[in-house]
């Protein structure tokens, strides 16, 4: 362990001031520059670090870039370090004198120690000015050949840098070519796995313009690059190896025997202490299995318990990885974790960002056999005191009541919610009792005595509110006070803030007023009237409409507001499988945390209303393609209010017959604001190019299937690609152990991707 | 996609940059500003440890009283990316000293941005292991493993090692007396229902090394664990000793452990690094022996008064006993007074977590001390609603103890010199979130 005496080294640099320290520092630096007494290098020392301290508070010192680069004349290796980490900060707004420093860094790369000769080459290429790359083509070219690992390893990820300052000048210096025959020759892993993610990034971009680059690409990978990899694994890194296993995961094998060959090599790397290996072997497993069901299915056993143990250790946002992968996992698979659904219970201190998952896992895995028990643990978190969980818990509870699964327990329970008497679980438990009755209405007697009882002075939510009228409007007959409860909600018009609930009013009035015409003639005009001079959009025309439906004819208007209703079958599902697939295939990465597929937020067109709402231009494109839009849309909507927005966009069982009930969702979507509705206009933009994708990134191409090498690699002599006998068991015997892993009866919703 | 990150800032809690080290240009340089004004200063801000703003995705985690973050403008691998800040953090922390927090970072701010210089590239995670670093990273920072100084000791082939394929040991280690420690550190995790079933349970368990031997060893562990004794009988064509074996639910492993093997033969396997290390984890779901049984009984005494009686048995061995037990008990926020009888330990209430604190400094296996307090509460007008109890939750630790069961049967340590070595061997069970509800 280090000793305590580092802390005496440097003082807690003080907060400055500003511009008289910076030109005191000027004057200092000035009289070191020239100066060679002894223990000159302490003093520089400390000025150096007082420059890095402003730097890094934010001060600009970009004025002593020229005392910095005449004091940097030294052997002291910490020195340079400063002063490279100083020069290659501010060299992009002084390209000038960026130049002078040019000289040094060039000498230094020359230097005899491997050390200095690799920071320097290291700085050189983040000096960041494009006039002066034609300087590091040199360095760059000898550092890939030096004989120090050390400066090879810089060296590779230098013509990575060079690349992003002028692509021209390295792909002119031919250094692609030369990076790819470090990859497949050099003896340091480290070496050969930055290669392979500078060329992924230099080909990927290349790509579209370049068909060499394109083949190029497809090239890392066939069948050799991708056994040499493999059968190197060991050797890397466990950074690197994350790198590889991801390259494995995108690799078509072309006979069923390589799968099990890879498998067989890859499955101890699921014993990696490092939680990142492990998701990416997982990848691996998953997808070069998805055509492969039943083998599919067994990985799906295998890789459980890694992936529980995952959950488990860690720290809290490691979990939160984990567990929104297991999400994935468990839509694609829902019985893949249902006997394992304790894992899932919250414990009490847990941050919310893993109680929220981890409810969502338990609502996901919720089935015959534990729905009982996941019910009863869902109610203890209702009582909770982080108030956001309890509702989600509650939700919950909703969610697998609508999945069908001992409805009978759970609607008991829901009705206990409504007795707890604490405003946001009355609310919650409000709306969900609306759509159970919505999907069972077997319930009605049940829930609407329990429902009768509750005071909607007592209701605030603008959601909650609205669902007590619904049920108001829809029960009326057999709720005695309806009629009046209605009429004092009316009587309150002015003070209803939410255009949600006042459509809601103006609905459920109606319903009521066909079912007991005379208790309820005098609320209905009182509404007609508040909504018609409402001025609200929504709400205004809604009132109109109803007005002169009524006037036209009563009957026709009944059949219009309230028509028989066939209950709800299905919830409709709020993400496309689509969608979904395309998450899969992005597997350990952003898109699964995001729920979303990359393009969504890494195009710029995609991106949230920040920074481009200006680009309402692309609405012309879009206009042709609606019908890849609306997943884009869901999405959206989605990830506004993911779980009530369930509730809402339901399968219409017949044909517009509930248009009045239900059309507060459809007003929720246009009134998102505008800038999310700009949002969604881009979108519309960009779902239309993707089907050209020529400028869109390798993930696209990857799902659209164009970037997957279908060509065959040249053909290699076979024995070469042998991948290491070193696994386990030979591939007959490994074969018969996957066969013989239990198989899980319950069905497996994917659909393959080939 | 691989993890390319564009930047790394450390934030103290106010927002100001203690480090910020930019890897690339694809982002503004202005990206501080962004978490500062769209997490850091909301109610965001804990809600959810990865967040998009524009077109960048932020990482952030807390470390005492640091934020790191981690920006990237690509589709990044999320794991990858955590997995990394916690080495990078285990990595300055053993160049510190331990402490991991701002007046650390402050004072030794240059070490770190040499070391992001050194752990990532353009973005790439790099070599993050600190017994390669420290080899030419050093406390004085001016050891260069290449100078030829004939004052500096000689690391022979430093860079060899720096991406080399035994990362983990270097050779030509000497030791007078050569040792080997190993701990098994288990966490057990309980989630007890108000009527005292077991709702869930489960043991983490690592095993901590620490070598101090020369050369290039070879060691090999058994233990008492399911898999590993079958196999093991099953070579030597004897039946199983009976005894109780342990069924280990997932395992993983440090590096050096030889997992080819592992998989073939069932034992452990490795060429150690040189101090401390964790050489493995597992987890435990079936078979787990709770340490203590806790029995609450809470009775409300109209609005004013609560009677709070627990009793908490121990049951390990008599022989055997715990250290640093803590039970909390919560109580609501309106407790005025409270009065304690212990048969054990002590007992107060502590106003600022709003629970009974019941301390036991050494507590005895085989034994059921208990607590009984009475609490007055305030009374309040506008209190409708019923209290609800957070679960009571404990601490210990117990020496010697394993919840799981596991044991070491042997540990071997071979190397071509043929030297003796001491082993020694410990066990401790802690409490990982032990929680009863009541």
């Amino acid at each position: 362990m280090a000793p305590p005496a580092q802390s005496q080294r440097s003082p807690s640099p003080s907060q400055p001031s500003g511009k008289g320290e910076v030109s005191d520092l000027k004057s200092q630096l000035r009289q070191l520059a020239g100066s060679r007494a002894p223990g000159i290098d302490d003093s520089k020392r400390e000025l150096f670090k007082k420059v890095i301290s402003y730097m890094t508070v934010g001060i600009d010192v970009s004025s002593l870039f020229g005392e910095m680069v005449m004091c940097s004349a030294t052997s002291d290796i910490v020195l340079k370090k400063m002063c490279y980490l100083y020069v290659g900060n501010y060299a992009k707004v002084n390209p000038d004198l960026a130049l002078l420093t040019i000289n040094f860094l060039q000498r230094d790369c020359k230097d005899e120690d491997p050390m200095i000769r690799g920071l320097a080459l290291r700085s050189l290429c983040s000096l960041r000015v494009a006039n002066l790359v034609e300087y590091l083509v040199g360095p760059l070219g000898s550092g890939l050949k030096d004989n120090n690992n050390y400066v090879r390893t810089v060296a590779v990820m230098g013509v990575l840098k060079l690349y992003h300052i002028s692509a021209s000048t390295c792909v002119d210096a031919d250094f692609p070519a030369m990076l790819k025959h470090s990859m497949l020759n050099d003896s340091d892993a480290q070496v050969v796995a930055n290669c392979l993610s500078a060329l992924q990034e230099i080909w990927s971009s290349e790509a579209s313009s370049s068909e060499e680059a394109s083949r190029e690409r497809e090239a890392l990978l066939s069948k050799p690059v991708v056994y040499y990899f493999l059968n190197r694994i060991k050797e890397f890194s466990e950074w690197a190896q994350c790198l590889v296993l991801e390259l494995v995961g995108k690799y078509v094998p072309s006979e069923t025997s390589e799968i099990f060959d890879i498998m067989n090599l890859l499955e101890d790397r699921l014993q990696h202490a490092n939680g990142a290996v492990v998701l990416a072997t997982i990848k691996v497993f998953l997808q070069l299995t998805l055509s492969m069901t039943d083998v599919h299915q067994q990985v799906y056993e295998r890789i459980k318990a890694p992936l529980l143990t995952l959950v488990s250790s860690g720290s809290p946002e490691q979990s939160y990885a984990v567990l929104s992968h297991l999400h994935l996992l468990v839509m694609r698979a829902p019985f893949i974790f249902s006997s394992d659904y304790k894992h899932f219970y919250c414990q009490y201190n847990e941050p919310s960002y893993v109680k929220k998952l981890k409810l969502e896992m338990l609502t996901a895995v919720a089935n015959e056999s534990n729905t009982y028990e996941i019910v009863t643990e869902l109610c203890e978190y209702a009582a909770n005191v982080d108030i956001p969980i309890a509702r989600e818990s509650i939700r919950a509870v909703g969610k697998i009541a609508l999945q069908q699964y001992d409805v009978n327990a759970i609607v008991d329970r829901l009705l206990q919610f409504l007795e707890m008497e604490k405003d946001y679980v009355t609310a919650e438990a409000l709306v969900l009792v609306k759509d159970l009755l919505r999907k069972y209405p077997q319930w009605s007697q049940d829930c609407i005595a329990v429902v009768g009882n509750i005071s909607s002075k007592n209701i605030q939510e603008p959601k909650a509110k609205a669902a007590l009228i619904w049920m108001l409007g829809e029960y009326s007959q057999d709720m005695h006070d309806a009629p009046y409860i209605l009429e004092s909600l009316i009587e309150n018009w002015e003070d209803e803030h939410s255009a949600e609930v006042r459509l809601h009013l103006l609905t459920a009035v109606m319903k009521c007023f066909f079912k007991r015409p005379p208790e309820t003639q005098k609320a209905l005009g009182a509404a007609l009237a508040a909504g018609l001079a409402d001025f609200h959009q929504d709400v205004h025309d809604r009132a109109l409409f109803y007005y002169r439906l009524l006037q036209y004819n009563v009957s026709v208007a009944q059949r219009v507001v309230d028509p028989p209703k066939q209950a709800v079958s299905v919830f409709a599902d709020t993400q496309s499988s689509e969608i979904k697939d395309r998450i899969f295939d992005e597997f350990n990465s952003l898109s699964v945390v995001y729920q979303k597929p990359s393009y969504m937020f890494t195009d710029k067109e995609h991106r949230g209303p920040f920074e481009f709402s200006d680009e309402l231009g692309h609405l012309s494109i879009g206009a042709e393609s609606t019908g890849t839009v609306v997943p884009a849309q869901r999405v959206e909507a989605n990830d506004k209010d993911l779980l009530l927005s369930v509730s809402e966009k339901e399968e219409s069982g017949g044909p517009s017959n509930n248009a009045s009930a239900y059309s507060a969702p459809s007003y929720d979507g246009s009134s998102v604001s505008a800038a999310a509705s700009s949002q969604m206009l881009s979108e519309l933009a960009i779902s239309s190019v993707t089907g050209h994708a020529s400028q869109s990134s390798l993930a696209i191409d990857d799902l659209l299937g164009l970037g997957l090498p279908v060509a065959p690699a040249p053909a290699p002599s076979p024995p070469l690609l042998k991948l290491n006998s070193k696994a386990v068991l030979d591939p007959g015997t490994f074969q018969q152990k996957w066969r013989q892993l239990p198989i899980s009866l319950s069905q497996v919703y994917f659909s393959t991707m080939t | 996609m691989p993890l390319a990150a564009s930047a790394i800032y450390f934030l103290n809690l106010r927002g100001d940059v203690l480090i910020n080290r930019l890897y690339r240009d694809d982002v503004g340089g202005n990206m501080v500003d962004a978490f500062r004004v769209h997490i850091m200063q909301t109610k965001e801000l804990g809600t959810c440890p990865v967040r998009q703003i524009g077109g960048c995705s932020f990482f952030y985690m807390r470390i005492s009283n640091v934020y790191i973050v981690i920006v990237v403008s690509s589709n990044a691998n999320v794991a990858c990316a955590f997995k990394f800040v916690v080495e990078a953090v285990s990595l300055f922390k053993s160049y510190f000293g331990g402490a991991f927090d701002e007046d650390a970072i402050r004072n030794n701010f240059v070490l770190i941005y040499e070391l992001l210089d050194e752990i990532m590239d353009f973005g790439y995670p790099q070599n993050l292991s600190p017994e390669i670093l420290k080899l030419y990273i050093t406390q004085e920072g001016v050891r260069s493993p290449f100078s030829s100084k004939p004052t500096d000791k000689p690391v022979p082939n430093a860079t060899l090692q720096v991406t080399g394929a035994v990362g983990w040991r270097r050779e030509g280690l000497v030791y007078k007396k050569n040792e080997v420690f190993l701990d098994i550190v288990e966490s057990v995790n309980l989630l007890m229902s108000s009527k005292g079933s077991v709702l869930r349970c489960d043991v983490t368990g690592k095993i901590l090394m620490k070598c101090f031997l020369s050369g290039m060893p070879d060691l090999k562990l058994g233990l008492n664990d399911k898999i590993g004794l079958e196999k093991e009988s099953q070579l030597k064509s004897r039946p199983t000793k009976s005894g109780k074996t342990i069924e280990l639910d997932d395992v993983t492993f440090h590096q050096c452990v030889n997992l080819t093997r592992f998989n073939s033969e069932k034992t452990v396997s490795f060429v150690p690094p040189d101090g401390e290390f964790e050489l493995m984890k597992y987890r435990i779901t079936e078979g787990v022996n709770l340490p203590f049984r806790v029995l609450p009984t809470i009775k409300e005494l109209g609005r004013t008064r609560m009677e709070v009686n627990v009793k908490v048995k121990s049951v390990f061995g008599a022989k055997m006993f715990a250290l640093g037990v803590v039970i909390k008990i919560p109580v609501p926020k309106q407790t005025a007074k409270t009065s304690f009888q212990v048969t054990s330990g002590r007992a107060k209430y502590n106003a600022a977590i709003d629970c009974l604190v019941w301390k036991i400094r050494k507590f005895p296996g085989q034994t059921e001390p208990t607590m009984s307090a009475e609490v007055e509460l305030i009374s309040t007008i506008a209190e409708k609603k019923s209290w609800t109890r957070p679960p009571i939750q404990m601490e210990f630790q117990v020496p010697m103890f394993t919840a799981s069961g596991l044991r070491v049967r042997f540990l071997k340590v071979w190397e071509k010199s043929g030297y003796n070595t001491v082993e020694w061997v410990r066990y401790i069970t802690k409490a990982g979130s032990y929680e009863i509800r009541c």
